[in-house]
């Protein structure tokens, strides 16, 4: 072998190309060579190929030389060259310029080209082919079509696909053929020889025909019912993907009408005993993807035991597949799979690491307060073999059980504390713990005191600063409220002797925190010994906190005790600030460098909440982060997972970004309003409602309203879009007439601010202001929108001068103001004492003749009182037909306690409310129960 | 909403033992513009970040499927190769199953002597028509491995140097020659 070939040779094996312009140079010589060499040809095709595939990329006139090069090859009748060329102008051909000049090459192919090439014929023809010319290709691609010949056929119908953006009516001409295809069985014809292996069909042009059909037919519903009963009858269809494509359409129909279910039912269980596994993994994701009250539940049931059998399957992919979704129905309906439970449990310690996560969470997620105990057993079992990022999903996991059982915090909170105890595991893993024993401190109280002793214990040997000092904080925070306050000063005081100086100042706030203890004199007087032994410290910064500890202290002492000493909430504040509006006004304020900084900045206009109102808002957003994945779960069935991969990813930090949102839309609203000059006068937002949607989303004019509570006054603030593409609406208000007449009515009309142009596509607010009384005022008030139309020119866009427009007025929803927006959404901790300890009680009974589902009920619950579930209420279980939801709220006008509890069953007659209301405040409680629905 | 579309495969991608690129295809409609923007992964630069990425993720993992980054991914790992498949997330997982088996069993065939990067290399133009001929354009076009390597033409071995034998067989296969050579005249005549 010579240097050279072996050179030569090196360079192929080893993926290392030669330079990109040597190719280029060396096709344009070989392909223009003649006579062709045209295994020199295929060669360097391969080459070029290779180039293209690693990402490498020709400038467009380079592309087209190459281009055209390469079709100069066209003369060469070798099968095998021919090959190769069709395939590098399917690369090239999106690069190049000019590449209708192909066409007549190609379709010469299409026609009389061996049966071997026709079909890369085919499927290159329909690159070069545009809007323009795709017509000319309409025969040719008819009769490969209906050709006898499968990969023809196949060829044919996938070109079409491809084509339907640019030329769909084209492809309409031949839809006669396209239908007959579905049904055609094609076989290959006998078998030439020419090559070493026997093709068998698999009539995979069902599924490309199948396909096409239903892009065609896309909009004609009756044409796709008819086609699901042609195809699905007898056994029409023979390839699984084609099977496969039928389901999804049957699923797309269903999706839109959800009431053809009972039509499809039978079919549907057919196919969950398909011989197929594909064809039944399809089915079973369509049946539990579907709305809960359409599914009978034996239907439900065989789709679950269809996904079981799948789990006990060898291959991976496809057990991946069944818990996939199995996983996705915990969220929703755990109590629907608690017959997989067995093989649920049997996959925790699959190969695949997605298997067996799914595995746990859905396990998990089936937990019931009777079978937790033993479920985390076996959890604790084998957690220490696992991965540390596989772990946290499980505590993940076991910490949000902790919130829908707080009954059962025992056994939680003890294997939490042995795996945090195990001394393995890295940093997120043991924040993750701490995390999850943080929600039972705060959320269930029964278990505060065993938690903080726990998570003492484990700060004696933690090697973690940034866990150490949350740790001492929570100590801190909640130590002194304990019932031995003095042995958390022990724990924290060791700290300060032993540890660094960050965690030496973080244990010193926490150690003054407990000076504060009004009921053990003793304790206060050797924390001040402490804190003065401290200020000795080496650290300047654990210096400055003791000294500036024992000067508040000193404060407080030299008052004599009095209340409300400022010194007091320095040491231990009550409220936090909402720190995302807190962040937008900082940096607004940096950003304004107004008379160089010399106002202070004001922080009266930032929310602030009190200990309760922030734990309230806390767990509204853990839990609407829970219901997130439930619902997007069911719409789009992959949410699920991919917050679960999120997790994994360890991008998965902290709230719900919408909460987030919603804050952010709170300052918002409150600087639109206060820039308006009429309501200056109001004084600040007291309470600031959702976004209600008062048109329909698909309405000429989609409107929706926000409520703003003033002292005496309130605000309704209208969005208003204009969706018509072609006229601009002038001068828009929206009128507000309350609807009880005028005398009775407690709110006087003030001001409205109308919205001088809505162009296409734009949406801009309009204001109607009212006065009213201090109290809680409900009303409900009937909403007209009023607007001039001007026609726009499409040339400016602007409206025509001569126009003068036309008056028109259009009718939206009513937005009523009811007592839940008075209302904030408040925690405690026990939902039950504090019901019985309010003293004004009220009770009314409701009957809902609609055909809703307990669900639905209450969420508009919710949403009409806007208080807090509590106690995991807010689900409804789908096979029970009685709910009772616990509900918690404080008035934003004086702070008043309400406390609902609402029973309801499910009748066939419809839904019976009774409803059960405390309060500190009768006419609250009065308003609310009785305008709940 | 299930999906209709017959674009099932969002990518197929062949990488060698330490995550480099062999073979990558990123798919969309020929005449789908909108779908080509819509990745995050439409520059090279991206593309090779994701390899890169996904690469580290599934390395001597052996799990066959995952969710990776919204995308499902199936993939079958060589001693110094991998195939990867990516789907969509809604796709249904056997489906993509089979035509990932469909790449991976065809390929078989094609190379004769197993798949690893040399063989590969040293025949990429079959494997490049393997995976053609498997998926055009993110469509599945067929999933029957004997089918797609039938299909599959080998390189010419060379030009076969015209000789004609002057025995009366010669003669036969002279005429034969040049009857051939007078259709495809005519036909490029045509």
């Amino acid at each position: 072998m010579s240097t050279h070939t072996y050179k030569k040779f090196e360079e192929a094996s080893s993926g290392v190309l030669p330079d990109k312009m040597t190719i280029y140079q060396d096709c344009l010589n070989a392909f223009n060579e003649s006579p062709v060499n045209s295994k020199r040809c295929r060669l360097l095709i391969s080459r070029l190929l290779q180039l293209l595939a690693q990402g490498q990329h020709f400038p467009r006139t380079e592309a087209t030389a190459l281009f055209f090069a390469i079709s100069k090859l066209f003369q060469h009748p070798n099968d095998a060259l021919r090959q190769a060329v069709y395939l590098a102008i399917k690369e090239l051909s999106a690069v190049s310029d000019d590449i209708l000049m192909a066409t007549s090459s190609i379709m010469k192919d299409v026609q009389n080209g061996s049966d071997m090439i026709k079909p890369n014929a085919i499927r290159s023809l329909t690159r070069v082919l545009d809007e323009s010319t795709a017509f000319s290709a309409e025969r040719l691609f008819k009769s490969a079509v209906v050709s006898k010949h499968p990969s023809i056929s196949s060829a044919a119908l996938v070109s079409s696909y491809h084509l339907l953006p640019v030329a769909e009516s084209t492809v309409k001409r031949y839809s006669n053929e396209t239908q007959e295809a579905v049904g055609d069985l094609k076989t290959f014809p006998y078998h030439d020889g020419l090559s070493e292996h026997y093709p068998n069909s698999t009539y995979i042009a069902q599924y490309h025909a199948l396909g096409l059909l239903c892009m065609l037919k896309s909009h004609d519903k009756i044409a796709l019912m008819k086609m699901v009963q042609q195809f699905s009858s007898g056994s029409t269809l023979k390839n699984q993907l084609a099977q496969v494509q039928l389901v999804k359409l049957v699923g797309s129909l269903l999706m839109k009408d959800n009431q053809m279910i009972s039509q499809f039912s039978p079919l549907l269980l057919g196919w969950l005993s398909n011989k197929y596994e594909s064809v039944q993994l399809e089915a079973a994701k369509l049946i539990t993807s579907l709305p809960d009250r359409y599914v009978s539940p034996e239907l439900f049931a065989s789709a679950v035991q269809t996904l079981q059998s799948l789990l006990s399957v060898p291959r991976a992919v496809t057990r991946f597949a069944a818990v996939r979704v199995l996983n996705r129905i915990s969220m929703a309906a755990p109590e629907k799979i608690v017959v997989c439970n067995p093989e649920l449990e049997s996959l925790i310690n699959d190969s695949n690491r997605t298997v067996s996560t799914y595995a746990i969470t859905a396990l998990l997620k089936t937990g019931t307060s009777n079978n937790i105990a033993s479920l985390i057993k076996t959890i604790a079992n084998f957690i220490h073999e696992i991965s540390d990022d596989f772990k946290i999903i499980i505590i993940d996991a076991v910490r949000t059980m902790a919130l829908a059982f707080p009954e059962e915090w025992k056994s939680i909170l003890n294997f939490l504390v042995n795996v945090l105890k195990q001394g393995e595991g890295g940093f997120q893993f043991k924040s993750s713990i701490v995390e999850a024993l943080f929600d039972l401190v705060q959320y269930v109280p029964q278990s505060k005191e065993l938690a903080l002793e726990n998570l003492c214990d484990f700060i004696e040997d933690c090697e973690y600063n940034e866990i150490l000092v949350r740790i001492l904080h929570l100590l801190g925070k909640e130590g002194p409220g304990m019932k031995t306050p003095s042995l958390y000063v022990r724990h924290i005081y060791n700290r300060v002797v032993l540890e660094n100086s960050i965690v030496r100042s973080a244990a010193v706030v926490a150690l003054s925190k407990f000076a504060l203890v009004k009921k053990d004199p003793t304790l206060a007087e050797s924390i001040e010994i402490l804190l003065r032994r401290i200020s000795n410290d080496a650290d300047d910064e654990v210096r400055d906190r003791a000294t500036m500890a024992l000067e508040f202290i000193d404060s407080i002492k030299s008052k004599g005790g009095s209340e409300s000493s400022p010194a007091e909430t320095l040491i231990q504040s009550k409220y936090t600030y909402d720190l995302a509006s807190l962040e937008s006004k900082l940096t607004q304020y940096m950003a304004s460098k107004q008379d160089a900084f010399k106002t202070p900045f004001d922080t009266s206009s930032i929310a602030r909440y009190t200990e309760d109102e922030r734990k309230a808002i806390d767990l509204k957003r853990k839990q609407d982060h829970l219901f997130a994945a439930v619902s997007s779960g069911k719409s789009k069935g992959k949410s699920g997972a991919s917050s679960d991969a999120e997790k994994r990813n360890g991008a998965y930090s902290g709230p719900a970004s919408n909460e987030l949102d919603q804050d952010l839309q709170a300052t918002k609203y409150a600087e639109e309003l206060g820039s308006i000059e009429e309501f200056e006068s109001f004084g600040p937002i007291i309470n600031t409602s959702k976004d209600v949607a008062l048109t329909e989303t698909e309405a000429e004019f989609v409107v929706t309203g926000v409520k703003h509570l003033f002292k005496n006054h309130v605000v309704l603030q209208f969005h208003i879009t204009n969706t018509l593409a072609d006229v601009a609406l002038d001068n828009v208000s929206v009128g507000c007439t309350p609807a009880i007449s005028e005398e009775d009515s407690s709110l006087t009309e003030i001001t409205t601010i109308a919205a001088d142009r809505i162009k296409p596509s734009e949406t801009f607010a309009s204001y109607v202001a009212f006065e009213k009384s201090q109290e809680v005022v409900t009303e409900d008030l009937l909403n007209t929108l009023y607007f001039t139309t001007r026609e726009l020119d499409p040339s400016t866009q602007e409206p025509f001068e001569s126009d003068e427009g036309f008056q028109d007025e259009y009718e939206i929803d009513s937005l009523p103001l009811t007592a839940g927006d008075y209302i904030k959404g408040s925690f405690v901790g026990d939902f039950t004492s504090c019901f019985d300890e309010l003293s004004h009680q009220e009770v009314s009974v409701y009957n809902i003749r609609e055909n809703m589902s307990l669900q639905e009920v209450v969420d508009r619950l919710i949403a009409n009182t806007s208080c807090l579930t509590l106690d995991n209420t807010q689900f409804t279980s789908a096979d029970s037909n009685t709910h009772t939801l616990k509900l918690f709220g404080k008035s934003v006008l004086n702070g008043a306690r309400v406390a609902l509890v609402i029973r309801m069953i499910k009748s066939s007659k419809g839904i019976a409310l009774k409803a059960e209301g405390r309060s500190d405040d009768a006419i609250l409680c009065n308003d609310i129960v009785n305008g709940l629905m | 909403m299930p999906n209709l579309s017959l674009y099932a495969v969002e990518a197929l991608l062949i990488l060698d033992g330490e995550g480099k690129r062999i073979y990558a295809k990123y798919y969309n409609g020929p005449h789908d513009e909108e779908q080509a923007s819509q990745q995050g992964k439409s520059s090279s630069k991206e593309q090779m970040d994701f390899e890169s990425r996904l690469f580290k993720k599934t390395h001597k993992q052996n799990a066959d499927i995952l969710l990776f980054e919204d995308s499902l991914v199936l993939y079958k790992e060589y001693v110094d190769v991998s195939l990867y498949l990516v789907g969509s997330a809604e796709e249904n997982e056997l489906v993509l199953q089979q035509a990932l088996a469909a790449v991976r069993d065809s390929l078989e065939l094609v190379l004769a002597t197993g798949i690893d990067k040399k063989n590969i290399l040293e025949h990429y133009d079959m494997a490049a028509l393997v995976i053609d001929e498997t998926i055009d354009d993110g469509i599945i076009l067929e999933t029957d491995p004997a089918t797609i390597a039938s299909r599959v033409t080998k390189p010419p071995s060379k030009d076969v140097p015209i000789n004609i034998e002057l025995s009366e067989k010669g003669l036969l296969s002279a005429w034969g020659f040049a009857k051939s050579k007078l259709a495809e005249r005519l036909q490029q005549g045509l």
